[in-house]
């Protein structure tokens, strides 16, 4: 609103300005065309009487003898009569009036001086030194000489006298007039109060200006982050309502495993490395995109689409490329960051923009949970409709009131003995018409909500339910909210404690990546767990910031290593390091391991070189709603 | 000749700015440029101002002893020294050229404008002799 208002004001005053400027101009021409219009009302009154008095003087001088006016004026008595007549003319204003002529060397001489003062003898030679004497005789016309403060002449008016079409003499008026400056003294305070006013405005423009500067130096304060220096949600709030989603994707963006970094190297290394970030994320986008802070180490990128030099997922593309080949060096440390990246092409679709963002952090999610260090694109729009439908809490409840929440369990598969060791428990819904809807659909929406805690009461039910009369091992996923909830807690004590057959078969895995900020309670938990036979699993070993010795303390059974270190083992030499210690430490820490994401022969067969217990993955099979046997294994692709 | 034309209108122009006896004293000094009399130029005049004028130009030596001078510069005729009359006098105003014989020429004010009068008998009387250059400011007599 302050902006609008000093605009109009600085506006305001622009034209104020330029009205005053406009005026003046006017006021100067309108001053000069006063003064024209005096001058040529003095020269035709003087020019009329001059046309009067050349007739006479022709008249008179025909009666002479000779016909010249020389002669005729040579004669005292006529001199004396036409001297008389024009000091007719001699006013205040009219200082000289006199008759030249030129004589046979081109000299000009006075034929008739009826000045009061400064008179001149009759043929005394006159100096010239203006050219319209010459062109008077040329031309034939009356010409007007100008000579300000010479002598106090003003102007010299020159009026040929005619005779036989010839200019034989000239009238010769010089007059002074002090009209200009009476007129410029009469409007000084005009002109004045016009300077005043000019001033005025020039100061508050001024003012203004540096009013409206002010104002936008808050307002970049306002909506600026201090440490990355990009846009904040401020910003993001302040341009939503004026935002055309038309126009742009939207990605969020989030650095990969920055606790670690602050953990690891304290928070001035975090910091240092978000900024050196937001650099690279700036200089690898144009200036039609808008990159704002969304949190943390989170990022909201809008997109420009209507250039179409480059896609958005070239964008995001050549941004994940860019951090990832940066190496940022902090206090002797060399800090390696990579992005994982959530695209939604079109968030106009949406209702709104949170909506959009929504989605968008929901593809990040699932480039999060897919290994990170890239981009996943939301721009299907049949997903769209799968997704949509399955966004909202409301959407789990009804699932769960409906019954149609199931499980679908993927086999681990221990390759020692080429049999399968055990079930993974995998989430699904069914939705009202039979689409089967993956838990990324869901499960970011109602996570630490009521529903996910029954959510996850049901999944247990369904799996004890289905386990309960076999031989065959099965693993469920939780994570440390779900471990520490009363009900979740009541309803595996209530199924396990008197069924030891089911609980010795039944692994918790428990996310290492969850913040886990009470150790001791979760010690506890762990401790009921075994307590109940049951046995305890980390999941994604690798990706979070587990301390290791809390990992030994809970005497866990298993180790699953995170997808993302082993995804790439065959081609990364790295990963394969990473993966080999990790056995290592499993090992000595009488723990087994389990290698999940093995998608293909070539990592399942440089797992083979390593001493891992089981593996889990598409290449041995994917998760069925059914519990597949060993003869189904190693099919799929 | 166009040389003294120009003169004259750089001192129209320059009157604003400068005093008159400045802008006399360049015109005479233009004039005495160009006539001859034989022997070296040293002026004399009763015009103060005029003489402090030509010496800050240098072109001329100035004296303040009318015996040591060759022209006397006149402006008003009670000033002219009595026992020299055998000098060459230039005037200020046009009737003293009728008022004073020796006088060969006057440069006066005539309407606001500067005018120059060479009266070319009593110059050649003189043996003073003028250039082309003020050819038309000569006359043969005094009207």
């Amino acid at each position: 609103m302050v902006k609008r208002r000093e605009l109009f004001i600085f506006f305001l005053l622009f034209l104020l300005g330029l009205f005053f400027i406009y005026t003046y101009n006017e006021i100067t021409k309108a001053k000069e065309a006063i003064f024209e219009r005096i001058e040529k009302h003095e020269i035709a009154k003087i020019s009329y009487v001059l046309e009067n008095m050349q007739q006479q003087i022709l008249l008179e001088a025909s009666k002479h003898p000779s016909k010249d006016l020389l002669s005729f004026f040579q004669n005292k008595k006529n001199a004396k009569m036409y001297e008389d007549m024009l000091s007719m003319m001699l006013t205040s204003d009219v200082k000289y009036s006199y008759i030249l002529y030129k004589d046979t060397k081109e000299k000009f001489r006075f034929l008739l001086d009826a000045s009061k003062t400064d008179k001149a003898n009759f043929n005394q030679k006159f100096d010239v030194s203006s050219s319209e004497y010459n062109l008077l005789y040329r031309t034939k016309k009356p010409q007007i000489i100008r000579g300000q403060y010479i002598e106090n002449l003003y102007i010299t008016y020159l009026h040929p006298i005619m005779q036989d079409g010839k200019v034989v003499a000239l009238f010769t008026i010089d007059f002074t007039t002090d009209i200009k400056t009476i007129i410029l003294e009469s409007i000084k305070p005009l002109e004045t109060l016009f300077t005043l006013l000019a001033v005025f405005i020039v100061i508050f423009m001024s003012m203004t200006l540096m009013q409206i500067f002010h104002y936008f130096i808050t307002r970049k304060k306002i909506f600026t982050d201090p440490l990355t220096k990009t846009f904040n949600r401020n910003y993001l709030e302040e341009i939503s309502p004026l935002l055309n989603l038309e126009h742009y994707s939207l990605a969020m963006l989030d650095l990969d495993k920055f606790k670690i970094i602050n953990d690891t190297y304290g928070h001035k290394a975090g910091d240092y490395v978000l900024s050196q970030a937001s650099e690279v994320f700036k200089d690898s986008i144009r200036d039609s995109d808008i990159l704002v802070r969304y949190g943390g180490e989170e990022f909201l990128l809008l997109i420009n689409n209507r250039s179409k030099t480059k896609s958005d997922i070239d964008i995001c593309e050549r941004l994940r490329k860019n951090i990832l080949k940066e190496h940022f060096s902090y206090d002797t440390h060399e800090i390696n960051v990579s992005v994982s990246i959530g695209l939604h092409k079109y968030p106009y679709l949406e209702k709104n923009l949170q909506e959009a963002i929504k989605i968008a952090d929901k593809m990040l999610y699932v480039a999060k949970r897919s290994g990170r260090n890239r981009v996943i694109c939301y721009d299907e729009k049949a997903s769209r409709e799968d997704f949509s439908s399955s966004a909202d809490i409301s959407f789990v409840k009804e699932a769960i009131d409906e019954d149609r929440v199931i499980c679908h369990y993927q086999p681990i598969y221990d390759f020692k003995h080429t049999r399968i060791f055990k079930y993974e428990a995998l989430v699904r819904i069914v939705t009202r018409d039979g689409k089967i809807v993956p838990p990324l659909a869901f499960l970011p929406q109602i996570k630490e909500t009521n529903i996910h805690y029954k959510l996850t009461q049901r999944i247990l039910l369904l799996v004890f339910e289905t386990f309960k009369n076999n031989n065959k091992l099965v693993s469920i996923n939780m994570n440390f909210s779900d471990l520490i909830n009363p009900d979740i807690e009541e309803t595996i004590v209530r199924n396990l404690r008197d069924d030891q057959h089911l609980a010795s078969r039944v692994t918790f895995e428990i996310l290492e990546s969850d913040e886990i900020d009470d150790i001791e309670l979760f010690k506890e938990k762990i401790n009921l767990l075994h307590s109940l036979k049951a046995k305890v699993s980390i999941d994604d070993f690798g990706s979070g910031y587990s301390n290791f010795k809390t990992i030994i303390d809970i005497e866990a059974n298993f180790l699953k290593i995170d997808g993302s270190l082993v995804k790439n083992i065959d081609v990364n030499a790295k990963d394969f390091k990473v993966v080999k210690s990790i056995i290592h430490f499993a090992a000595q820490s009488n723990m087994q391991t389990i290698a999940e994401f093995v998608h293909s022969k070539e990592v399942y067969e440089k797992l083979l070189l390593l001493d891992i217990d089981f593996m889990q993955g598409y290449y041995i099979s994917e998760p069925k709603n059914y519990l597949v046997e060993s003869d189904e294994l190693f099919k799929i692709l | 000749m166009k040389k003294l034309f120009l003169l004259l209108a750089l001192a129209l122009s320059l009157f604003a700015n400068q005093s008159k006896s400045a802008i006399q004293a360049q015109i005479l000094e233009k004039i005495f440029l160009n006539i001859e009399m034989g022997k070296e130029i040293v002026l004399w005049s009763d015009n103060k101002t005029l003489i402090q004028e030509f010496e800050k130009t240098g072109h001329f030596k100035t004296t303040d002893d009318c015996r040591e001078a060759t022209i006397l510069i006149v402006e008003e005729k009670k000033n002219l020294p009595k026992k020299i009359c055998n000098k060459a006098v230039f005037v200020l105003d046009y009737d003293l050229l009728r008022k004073i014989p020796q006088s060969f020429g006057s440069m006066f004010w005539k309407k606001g404008r500067p005018n120059i009068v060479l009266i070319e008998p009593r110059a050649k009387k003189q043996r003073i002799t003028i250039s082309k250059e003020l050819e038309m400011y000569n006359e043969e007599k005094i009207w």
